[in-house]
Protein backbone atom coordinates (compact mmCIF):
# COMPACT_ATOMS: atom_id res chain seq x y z
CA UNK A 1 0.00 0.00 0.00
CA UNK A 2 1.16 3.51 -0.72
CA UNK A 3 1.22 5.92 2.21
CA UNK A 4 1.54 9.64 2.62
CA UNK A 5 3.69 10.37 5.65
CA UNK A 6 5.23 13.26 7.48
CA UNK A 7 8.89 12.46 7.57
CA UNK A 8 10.95 14.34 10.07
CA UNK A 9 14.07 16.07 8.83
CA UNK A 10 16.02 19.00 10.17
CA UNK A 11 18.66 19.40 12.82
CA UNK A 12 18.35 18.40 16.42
CA UNK A 13 16.00 20.74 18.30
CA UNK A 14 14.75 22.17 15.01
CA UNK A 15 12.20 19.79 13.57
CA UNK A 16 11.20 20.23 9.98
CA UNK A 17 9.13 17.77 7.99
CA UNK A 18 8.74 16.58 4.46
CA UNK A 19 5.46 15.21 3.26
CA UNK A 20 6.41 12.11 1.34
CA UNK A 21 4.72 9.35 -0.57
CA UNK A 22 6.22 6.01 0.41
CA UNK A 23 5.54 2.32 0.12
CA UNK A 24 4.25 0.98 3.43
CA UNK A 25 6.42 -2.12 3.10
CA UNK A 26 9.73 -0.25 3.16
CA UNK A 27 9.08 2.43 5.73
CA UNK A 28 12.44 2.50 7.40
CA UNK A 29 15.05 2.56 4.69
CA UNK A 30 14.67 6.29 4.12
CA UNK A 31 13.50 5.90 0.56
CA UNK A 32 10.32 7.44 -0.68
CA UNK A 33 8.58 7.61 -4.00
CA UNK A 34 7.98 11.32 -4.17
CA UNK A 35 8.09 14.42 -2.01
CA UNK A 36 4.87 16.39 -2.19
CA UNK A 37 5.41 19.07 0.40
CA UNK A 38 7.14 20.48 3.45
CA UNK A 39 6.10 21.68 6.88
CA UNK A 40 8.15 24.02 9.04
CA UNK A 41 6.49 24.22 12.46
CA UNK A 42 9.01 26.54 14.09
CA UNK A 43 8.71 29.50 11.77
CA UNK A 44 6.12 32.01 12.85
CA UNK A 45 3.53 31.38 11.52
CA UNK A 46 4.23 27.73 10.63
CA UNK A 47 5.01 27.31 6.94
CA UNK A 48 3.06 24.71 5.02
CA UNK A 49 3.88 24.00 1.41
CA UNK A 50 1.96 21.34 -0.46
CA UNK A 51 2.16 20.57 -4.15
CA UNK A 52 -1.61 20.31 -4.57
CA UNK A 53 -1.47 18.72 -7.98
CA UNK A 54 0.81 15.90 -6.84
CA UNK A 55 -1.11 15.42 -3.58
CA UNK A 56 -4.43 15.10 -5.41
CA UNK A 57 -2.90 12.68 -7.89
CA UNK A 58 -1.72 10.38 -5.09
CA UNK A 59 -4.95 10.63 -3.12
CA UNK A 60 -6.91 9.73 -6.22
CA UNK A 61 -4.65 6.74 -6.72
CA UNK A 62 -5.59 5.55 -3.25
CA UNK A 63 -2.56 6.63 -1.22
CA UNK A 64 -3.41 6.61 2.49
CA UNK A 65 -2.28 9.63 4.51
CA UNK A 66 -1.14 9.08 8.10
CA UNK A 67 -3.09 10.97 10.76
CA UNK A 68 -0.54 13.77 10.84
CA UNK A 69 -0.23 13.97 7.06
CA UNK A 70 -4.00 14.05 6.86
CA UNK A 71 -4.27 16.99 9.23
CA UNK A 72 -1.62 18.87 7.26
CA UNK A 73 -3.41 18.19 3.97
CA UNK A 74 -6.61 19.40 5.59
CA UNK A 75 -4.93 22.61 6.74
CA UNK A 76 -3.59 23.19 3.25
CA UNK A 77 -7.10 22.76 1.81
CA UNK A 78 -6.10 19.73 -0.25
CA UNK A 79 -8.58 17.35 1.37
CA UNK A 80 -11.47 19.66 0.62
CA UNK A 81 -10.46 19.79 -3.04
CA UNK A 82 -10.15 16.02 -3.06
CA UNK A 83 -13.67 15.57 -1.67
CA UNK A 84 -15.10 18.10 -4.09
CA UNK A 85 -13.49 16.29 -7.00
CA UNK A 86 -14.89 12.99 -5.81
CA UNK A 87 -18.36 14.44 -5.30
CA UNK A 88 -18.28 15.97 -8.78
CA UNK A 89 -17.27 12.66 -10.28
CA UNK A 90 -19.95 10.60 -8.55
CA UNK A 91 -22.64 13.01 -9.80
CA UNK A 92 -21.73 12.29 -13.38
CA UNK B 1 -2.17 16.74 16.20
CA UNK B 2 0.67 18.44 14.33
CA UNK B 3 1.48 20.52 17.39
CA UNK B 4 1.65 17.38 19.48
CA UNK B 5 4.02 15.74 17.01
CA UNK B 6 6.29 18.75 17.04
CA UNK B 7 6.22 19.00 20.82
CA UNK B 8 7.15 15.36 21.23
CA UNK B 9 9.91 15.67 18.66
CA UNK B 10 11.32 18.60 20.62
CA UNK B 11 11.01 16.77 23.94
CA UNK B 12 12.66 13.76 22.36
CA UNK B 13 15.52 15.89 21.01
CA UNK B 14 16.23 17.14 24.51
CA UNK B 15 15.52 14.14 26.69
CA UNK B 16 15.45 11.13 24.37
CA UNK B 17 18.77 9.94 25.78
CA UNK B 18 17.05 9.35 29.13
CA UNK B 19 14.58 6.84 27.72
CA UNK B 20 15.28 3.15 27.38
CA UNK B 21 16.42 1.78 24.05
CA UNK B 22 13.03 0.20 23.46
CA UNK B 23 11.15 3.39 24.30
CA UNK B 24 13.36 5.34 21.91
CA UNK B 25 12.54 2.93 19.11
CA UNK B 26 8.82 3.33 19.57
CA UNK B 27 9.01 7.11 19.83
CA UNK B 28 11.21 7.28 16.73
CA UNK B 29 8.98 5.05 14.67
CA UNK B 30 5.80 6.88 15.60
CA UNK B 31 6.91 10.51 15.87
CA UNK B 32 9.99 10.68 13.64
CA UNK B 33 9.08 8.16 10.95
CA UNK B 34 5.33 8.68 11.30
CA UNK B 35 4.40 5.00 11.34
CA UNK B 36 0.96 4.20 12.74
CA UNK B 37 0.53 2.24 15.96
CA UNK B 38 -0.79 -0.63 13.88
CA UNK B 39 2.30 -0.68 11.67
CA UNK B 40 4.62 -0.64 14.68
CA UNK B 41 2.61 -3.37 16.39
CA UNK B 42 2.88 -5.54 13.31
CA UNK B 43 6.60 -4.96 13.04
CA UNK B 44 7.27 -6.07 16.61
CA UNK B 45 4.54 -8.71 16.67
CA UNK B 46 2.89 -7.14 19.70
CA UNK B 47 -0.58 -5.68 20.17
CA UNK B 48 -1.51 -2.18 19.15
CA UNK B 49 -2.47 -1.57 22.77
CA UNK B 50 1.03 -2.53 23.92
CA UNK B 51 2.58 -0.03 21.51
CA UNK B 52 0.17 2.59 22.78
CA UNK B 53 1.10 1.86 26.41
CA UNK B 54 4.83 2.06 25.68
CA UNK B 55 4.41 5.38 23.92
CA UNK B 56 2.16 6.78 26.61
CA UNK B 57 4.66 5.92 29.30
CA UNK B 58 7.57 7.33 27.27
CA UNK B 59 5.74 10.60 26.68
CA UNK B 60 4.80 10.90 30.34
CA UNK B 61 8.46 10.53 31.17
CA UNK B 62 9.53 13.13 28.62
CA UNK B 63 6.95 15.57 29.99
CA UNK B 64 8.18 14.86 33.50
CA UNK B 65 11.75 15.76 32.54
CA UNK B 66 10.48 18.92 30.92
CA UNK B 67 8.52 19.91 34.00
CA UNK B 68 11.70 19.70 36.05
CA UNK B 69 14.27 21.01 33.57
CA UNK B 70 12.20 23.17 31.20
CA UNK B 71 14.73 23.03 28.35
CA UNK B 72 12.13 23.02 25.58
CA UNK B 73 10.42 26.09 27.01
CA UNK B 74 13.77 27.81 27.37
CA UNK B 75 14.66 26.99 23.77
CA UNK B 76 11.33 28.38 22.64
CA UNK B 77 11.91 31.65 24.47
CA UNK B 78 15.34 31.95 22.92
CA UNK B 79 13.95 31.32 19.45
CA UNK B 80 11.37 34.07 19.83
CA UNK B 81 13.94 36.50 21.16
CA UNK B 82 16.38 35.72 18.37
CA UNK B 83 13.64 36.33 15.83
CA UNK B 84 12.84 39.71 17.32
CA UNK B 85 16.49 40.74 17.45
CA UNK B 86 16.90 39.71 13.80
CA UNK B 87 13.99 41.89 12.79
CA UNK B 88 15.42 44.82 14.73
CA UNK B 89 18.84 44.40 13.12
CA UNK B 90 17.38 44.36 9.62
CA UNK B 91 15.64 47.67 10.26
CA UNK B 92 18.81 49.39 11.52
CA UNK B 93 20.61 51.88 9.23
CA UNK B 94 23.86 49.91 9.23
CA UNK B 95 26.39 49.03 6.55
CA UNK B 96 25.80 45.61 5.00
CA UNK B 97 29.09 44.25 6.35
CA UNK B 98 28.15 45.08 9.92
CA UNK B 99 24.69 43.61 9.48
CA UNK B 100 26.27 40.43 8.16
CA UNK B 101 28.47 40.26 11.23
CA UNK B 102 25.47 40.73 13.53
CA UNK B 103 23.53 38.08 11.63
CA UNK B 104 26.35 35.63 12.16
CA UNK B 105 26.37 36.30 15.90
CA UNK B 106 22.60 36.00 16.06
CA UNK B 107 22.81 32.66 14.25
CA UNK B 108 25.25 31.46 16.87
CA UNK B 109 22.92 32.59 19.61
CA UNK B 110 20.13 30.67 17.92
CA UNK B 111 22.38 27.61 17.99
CA UNK B 112 22.91 27.89 21.73
CA UNK B 113 26.36 29.42 21.30
CA UNK B 114 27.63 26.73 18.98
CA UNK B 115 28.86 27.51 15.50
CA UNK B 116 25.88 27.76 13.21
CA UNK B 117 24.90 24.52 11.44
CA UNK B 118 26.85 22.31 13.84
CA UNK B 119 23.55 20.96 15.12
CA UNK B 120 22.74 19.73 11.66
CA UNK B 121 26.08 18.00 11.33
CA UNK B 122 25.71 16.30 14.68
CA UNK B 123 22.57 14.60 13.48
CA UNK B 124 23.13 13.35 9.96
CA UNK B 125 20.62 10.59 10.61
CA UNK B 126 17.80 13.00 10.02
CA UNK B 127 19.01 13.96 6.65
CA UNK B 128 17.79 12.44 3.50
CA UNK B 129 18.89 9.11 2.13
CA UNK B 130 20.04 7.44 5.29
CA UNK B 131 19.48 3.81 6.13
CA UNK B 132 18.69 2.93 9.67
CA UNK B 133 17.51 -0.38 10.94
CA UNK B 134 14.75 -1.11 13.34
Amino acid sequence: MVKIRLKRMGAKKRPFYRVVVADSRSPRDGRFIEEIGTYDPLSDPAKIHIDTEKALKWLQNGAQPSDTARSLLRKAGVLRQFHELRAARSKR
Amino acid sequence: MLDKTTRINLLYDHYGGLLTERQRRFVELHYVEDLSLGEIAEHFSISRQAVHDHLKRAIEQLEEYESVLGLVAKEDRRRRLVRRISEEVESLPLEEARKACLRRLIDQLAEDGEEAESGARAHPEWREGDRRHV
